[in-house]
């Protein structure tokens, strides 16, 4: 946490020029298009869409018990990502091949800050693809049945949001 | 408008319960104050998500939490806010408090664990002092908890077993995985005594609670069948004591000599007063102490109880640490893969060879170390492949097949070393200056340190626990012993001894200082055992329990 705050502060000031020179381009991509993109980068396309997984990221965003900062983080990644598309390709991050979108995964990952963002995003990946149909996640328990899991039960009968 | 009550009990755990159930089938008049909700068996589930990733059982820390001063190696201190650093103390906040959510490992404390300054003599910098009660003085109220609680076990003599009144636990042991025979076989090749592990947990219906259902979802998951020996269970929902939920109680009063009322917030912030002849406060270790020093008058002006400057004081963990080996399935046969994966049985294991032992010629306490297989959490075990054998993230395809393999052909078995958390100066439960939480009350303050002894024990208890795993052909086996308090094995800070001037409370845990004052959570040890705690704190309340009801006769 700690080290995530002092990259808050010094990131800022250190691509508010470069924000100022691509405004146009920024304009143009959203931090949950750019969620959306990263997803399917980060695990495969077909887990991803049984897994609801962008839905789900959008249900974190809004969740009582996901802290401020945690969501802030969240989004703040996507951002720091695509300033780093830019730095590297002049390109907003999904407007990438996807090729380019890999070896950028790969440069962030060097760094504290993208090896934790990307493990954050990876976290929630496992909780769509793993949790509870009931948030509708893991369709047909498809994650499930793919790890030969059994839920304990009870199951929930509705949602903790 | 205050009502009047034979006992008020603040806290509805393991300290709190026993005292409600035994003095309102007695007939008096019993209220309890519980900070949470009342979630009963019809109630709770196992969603992941819910329980184990969003923390559903514990306040949120934006709005409760500790700070916590931790001692570094040179002797400064660094301030932690719990709130920023995701660093949580709390347990369980619902009726019954956090034995809900225990894997119910139920070990008694050893007869010399009541006299450790005596057997093992002085340690530097640490204040470790024998108890004002003995083992037998406890020994019938640990068999009382079997009873009535329900332990489910076998006696199986060795070296440490502790003496008995009885010769077999009053339910016969739960099924167990067929790995624990890989285990046994391992432990006679190297000489060890297996020790099948107590639980507090029912192998068959009784006492008006159903059997497990072998779940795969115990430790940290409320039990939806009755069979755990949660407080809420076994005790508040077989008396007729009244409970007030949503009640953060934030103040005591008093005179020079007694309690006279408390003070608690409900739900919408409301104020409201209790009366009461006996006050019983029980509201785990870190937030009792939190209370008293919170409770400033002018009988009282250093808070509640504290003119010796004790309360707070020696607050204790359990020290140790954990391990773990893995089985993977190209080193085992059919047979062996299809034991290895059978789902809800428990593995229940334990090994006390070592609860005391020499090393060069000198005594030391040692402890107890439980196996157990890795929680069935599957988005928790998905999340420890992130990382592959050469330490780099990794994601995409190659993720998947990491997850796939080690998930379906793989299993690990862990294991937990309990020893003494010797109390020290330097570990101590104070109220922060300036944090406050939503109620704008001051937060508990958690100052730690560890003593190095703890490590030292703590290794040597890990390094036999190895040889365990490699016997049995684990692989990847690996530990970690270290001074990181485990917020869920929290004691002290209000110890109990002969002496008003060095502890909080006399031998009945009846506050020193006051004559209608009793703390009966985990406050009262002055050392922990070498066990978890909540066996003890039952069989402690039990005893309190009969003084508090001649008193009242």
């Amino acid at each position: 946490m700690q080290s995530r705050r002092s990259f808050f502060k010094t990131t800022f000031l250190a691509t508010s020029l470069l924000a100022l020179t691509c405004k146009e381009v920024l304009a143009l991509t959203t931090p949950l298009e750019i969620l959306e993109v990263v997803q399917v980068d980060l695990f495969p396309q077909n887990m991803i869409s049984n897994a609801n997984a962008f839905a789900y990221l959008s249900l974190i965003l809004k969740h009582s018990r996901v802290t401020q900062e945690d969501k802030d983080y969240l989004r703040n990644g996507t951002r720091w990502l695509n300033e780093e598309s830019l730095k590297q390709y002049n390109k907003n991050y999904t407007q990438l091949s996807k090729n380019q979108r890999q070896k950028l995964l790969k440069i962030i990952a060097k760094e504290s800050w993208g090896r934790g963002w990307i493990k954050t995003v990876l976290g929630y990946i496992m909780e769509s693809t793993l949790g509870d149909p009931i948030y509708g996640i893991n369709k047909n328990e498809s994650g499930w049945k793919w790890l030969n899991h059994e839920s304990g039960l009870p199951r929930p009968k509705e949602a903790l949001l | 408008m205050s009502k009047m009550y034979d006992v008020c009990i603040i806290g509805s755990g393991a300290g709190g319960s026993p005292i409600a159930y035994e003095l309102s089938n007695a007939g008096f008049k019993v209220l309890v104050l519980e900070k949470g909700k009342d979630l009963k068996e019809k109630d709770v589930n196992k969603d992941e998500l819910a329980v184990s990733r969003r923390d559903m059982f514990t306040p949120k820390l934006q709005e409760q939490r500790h700070i916590i001063n931790d001692r570094n190696k040179d002797g400064s201190v660094t301030r932690y806010d719990g709130a920023e650093y995701s660093w949580s103390f709390w347990n369980g906040s619902m009726v019954g408090g956090s034995s809900n959510l225990m894997s119910g490992y139920f070990h008694r404390m050893k007869p010399n664990d009541f006299k450790l300054k005596s057997v093992f003599g002085e340690i530097k910098g640490a204040n470790v002092v024998d108890w004002c009660i003995s083992y037998e003085d406890l020994e019938p109220y640990y068999e009382k908890v079997e009873r009535l609680i329900g332990v489910s076990g076998e006696v199986k003599k060795h070296k440490f077993l502790e003496p008995r009144s009885t010769s077999k636990f009053p339910y016969p042991k739960l099924e167990e995985n067929g790995v624990t025979v890989w285990f046994d076989k391992a432990c006679d090749a190297l000489g060890f005594e297996s020790i099948p592990t107590p639980r507090a947990v029912l192998s068959r219906n009784g006492l008006d609670r159903n059997t497990c259902s072998y779940s795969n979802f115990c430790g940290s998951y409320a039990c939806a069948t009755g069979a755990k020996g949660s407080a809420r269970a076994a005790l508040l929902q077989k008396c007729d004591a009244e409970i007030v939920t949503d009640a953060f109680v934030y103040k005591l009063e008093s005179d020079a000599k007694k309690i006279t009322q408390v003070h608690y917030y409900d739900s919408d912030l409301k104020s409201h007063t209790v009366d009461a002849k006996i006050f019983v406060l029980s509201a785990q270790a870190i937030e009792s102490s939190r209370l008293l020093l919170n409770s400033k008058n002018e009988f009282f002006p250093n808070g509640m109880a504290n003119n010796n400057g004790q309360v707070g004081k020696n607050l204790i963990f359990s020290a140790g640490g954990s391990g773990q080996g893995r089985f993977n399935f190209e080193d085992l046969n059919e047979d062996e893969q299809k034991e290895l994966m059978q789902r809800g049985l428990f593995f229940n294991r334990s090994l006390q060879d070592w609860y005391e032992y020499e090393d060069n010629n000198q005594a030391f306490k040692g402890g107890t170390i439980d196996f157990l297989f890795e929680h069935a959490n599957v988005i928790s075990r998905a999340s420890r492949e992130f990382i592959n054998d050469e330490g780099e993230l990794i994601w995409g395809e190659e993720l998947q097949k990491k997850i796939h393999k080690t998930l379906t052909t793989s299993k690990v078995l862990s294991f937990e070393v309990f020893n003494d958390w010797l109390p020290t100066d330097e570990c101590f439960v104070s109220v922060d200056a300036k944090a406050k939480d939503k109620f704008g009350v001051a937060v508990g303050a958690i100052n730690l340190w560890g003593h190095p002894h703890d490590l030292e024990v703590g290794e040597h208890l890990a390094k036999n626990a190895v040889k365990v795993l490699k016997e049995m052909g684990a692989k990847d086996i690996s530990y970690s012993i270290s001074s990181a308090p485990p917020p869920n094995l929290v004691a002290g800070g209000c110890r109990f001894g002969n002496d008003a001037k060095t502890s909080v409370l006399d031998k009945n845990c009846k506050v020193h200082e006051l004559d209608n004052l009793y703390v009966t959570d985990a406050s009262f040890m002055p050392t922990g055992g070498s066990v978890p705690y909540t066996w003890t704190i039952y069989a402690n309340s039990f005893r309190v329990a009969d003084v508090i009801k001649k008193d009242l006769i």
